[in-house]
């Protein structure tokens, strides 16, 4: 089971879940009839418990992502990397057509012209990363590519007519190629990370 | 689709207002004038200027199309009215709710929350239900619509002088801010007819309890601080701000659950509901705007969004509580007026096959989205790449069968319309009293 059928998974299973009670809500009126003043007496209990543990749930799912938030990063921008400036414009990406296996590149996106998505899928066609393109903005995304193979750069914020078009293709091959200088990476806040991997999975 | 939802909205909410407090109707006229005079606007500049901006229109891009410059002119004027159209409306209803129930204090139901003993012995009694989405929606619309003439009159100056020139972040945070709230603001205001036409359906009443009052403050705020997750992906946004806009984001739940969830679900627990189409479409609204809930949850939270922003996940949960939540309450109440009117209801084979149609067919075209959105399909491509076409196949057709459902719909209520045999009341509330009677 891939990380998409995953994520599809649980929402269809949660939304089945919430129906369900509904249905069983709205089927209860086939039952005998009740007071509402003795539906309250006991309904009453259930929100505020619920309230309390909805509250309590969601605080903790809050913190367990938080690992995963690609903002962390920023700290972790410290380590070498390759940088690579990547301008988009419509309706094109400008950047190198080829990157090495297992070595951290760092995009530096930006744009010429308007709001544009920096969207990364892999050879299986899976979205592995993204920021967006901005004009006067610089976005840096960290990504080290583990799989070779042929991936593609899609612009995923609308940015005119040829939108769905604006697409970019670049190798990732085994062997590395000559080294690039290494360069530290800027200490700003704005870096996102991605290891190639969905944290559904 | 907003804004068409957004009107419904407007008018409901007014409408029910309207029973506790006179309201100027001039004023209403040219609220709703204004906004019209804006959409058409936008529909102009779009079909004869070719304006190709899209709604969310994020700077600049209004002035780097293949369109004349008119178009965008005529764009961000249109936009303009429907914003003092709003605004018009939301000074309207917060006056209004602020005049009916004792100012701020009142409305807030604040002596009922925190003093409710010496509330009671004083014989007051707390805003009815409706009252809390009228605040909410004048309060928080207001902020909103401020925040848009911001940018409005920015972005018309400088369509009027080129020169000028506007931060593009500034921009984005603008337009995310006033386009969210806008649009969710749209299911809080249809609530209120959840709160006035259940009641009627099951013949029990509404009660107000401190759980819902609360429900309804945290959501007056957190309207207003959810519309970070839209730029999950800036990552020049200050790093605090996305920590709580997924914070933000995951409690925004609580509220709705607690207010949605219990608060309708007891009333029809073991009643004597009587589920005519008005109350079944009332009623299954709950469910699209909850599991278009669990979809935004979902894209809320920043390592799913990662992989799901700008994908088909996103009209997907905004789909869910648009067309299976917002249009479901206004269906809902708006066949619940015609049964009451005409004194007839569907018969069971109709309801049935409305119900098999509808729902089946948006339970199809729906799931469509999701699964573009979790295999990655960008939104917003006139050509998609796989699995998008293949999906937008299956989703026309399950299109096809739901508006089949809602055109049996629209025959039954015309049906309704025509046979309507009494001249009854309009306000259901009192036919509410005479079905207890009855009963």
């Amino acid at each position: 089971m891939d990380a998409a059928e995953k994520l599809l998974l649980t929402f269809i299973i949660l939304a089945a879940v919430a129906a369900s009670v509904f249905v069983a809500v709205g089927w209860s009126t086939r039952l005998p009839e009740q007071e509402q003043a003795a539906v309250q007496h006991r309904g009453y209990v259930i929100p505020g418990r619920w309230f309390t543990g909805i509250t309590l749930f969601l605080l903790a799912v809050f913190v367990g992502t938080i690992p995963f938030f690609p903002y962390l990063a920023a700290a972790a921008a410290l380590q070498p990397a390759e940088k690579v400036p990547v301008i988009a414009q419509q309706f094109a990406f400008i950047m190198p057509g080829q990157f090495p296996l297992n070595r951290r590149i760092l995009f530096e996106v930006t744009s010429r012209d308007v709001n544009h998505g920096f969207g990364i899928y892999n050879p299986e066609g899976q979205l592995i990363a993204q920021t967006q393109a901005m004009p006067d903005y610089v976005n840096y995304l960290a990504v080290t590519f583990h799989h070779p193979g042929h991936y593609i750069v899609r612009c995923l914020e609308y940015c005119g007519v040829g939108h769905a078009v604006m697409e970019k293709d670049f190798t990732v091959e085994g062997a590395p190629p000559a080294p690039m200088p290494m360069m530290q990476p800027p200490s700003t806040n704005n870096v996102g990370s991605s290891n190639e991997s969905n944290p559904f999975e | 689709m907003i804004v068409a939802l957004a009107v419904c909205a407007l008018g409901g909410l007014w409408f029910l207002i309207r029973r506790h407090i006179e309201l100027s109707r001039p004023l209403a006229v040219l609220a709703w004038a204004l906004i019209m005079l804006g959409v058409v606007g936008v529909i102009v500049a779009t079909l004869v200027g070719r304006f190709g901006g899209l709604y969310t229109f994020l700077y600049p891009l209004p002035f780097h199309g293949n369109w004349p410059g008119w178009s965008t002119g005529v764009f961000l004027i249109g936009l303009v009215l429907v914003n003092v159209g709003w605004m018009i409306w939301c000074l309207q209803m917060l006056g209004a709710v602020l005049r009916a129930f004792g100012g701020l204090r009142g409305a807030l139901a604040w002596d009922y929350v925190w003093h409710r003993q010496a509330f009671q012995a004083a014989g007051r009694q707390p805003p009815p239900p409706e009252a809390f989405p009228a605040l909410v929606a004048g309060f928080d619309g207001l902020i909103a619509g401020m925040d848009a003439t911001l940018l409005g009159v920015s972005l018309l100056v400088r369509w009027l002088d080129p020169r000028v020139v506007i931060n593009p972040f500034w921009a984005k945070n603008l337009t995310y801010f006033w386009a969210h709230t806008f649009a969710n603001l749209i299911i809080y205001m249809l609530a209120a007819l959840i709160y006035v036409g259940l009641p009627y359906a099951t013949r029990r009443s509404y009660h107000i309890s401190v759980v819902l009052v609360i429900g309804w403050w945290s959501s007056m705020i957190f309207i207003l601080t959810n519309y970070f997750h839209h730029l999950y992906m800036d990552f020049v946004q200050p790093g605090i701000l996305q920590y709580f806009g997924e914070l933000s984001s995951y409690l925004t739940a609580v509220p709705v659950t607690a207010v949605t969830v219990f608060s309708a679900l007891m009333p029809v627990w073991q009643s004597r509901t009587r589920w005519t189409l008005g109350a079944i479409f009332l009623y299954s609204g709950l469910i699209g705007w909850v599991v278009g809930g669990i979809g935004a949850e979902i894209d809320a939270s920043v390592p799913f969004n990662l992989h799901l922003h700008n994908t088909l996940w996103v009209p997907a949960h905004f789909h869910t509580y648009l067309l299976g939540g917002c249009l479901l309450f206004v269906l809902g109440w708006v066949f619940l007026l015609l049964e009451s009117r005409s004194a007839r209801e569907t018969s069971g084979i109709m309801r049935g096959t409305i119900v098999a149609l509808s729902f089946g067919g948006m339970i199809v075209f729906l799931l469509d989205f999701y699964f573009g959105g979790a295999y990655g399909v960008p939104r917003r491509y006139a050509t998609e790449p796989a699995p998008g076409p293949i999906l937008a196949q299956i989703a026309t057709v399950g299109a096809a069968i739901m508006l089949a459902g809602f055109a049996l719909a629209f025959a039954e209520g015309l049906r309704l319309r025509w046979s309507r045999a009494i001249d009854r009341p309009l306000w259901p509330g009192e036919l509410r009293e005479e079905a207890s009677h009855e009963g």
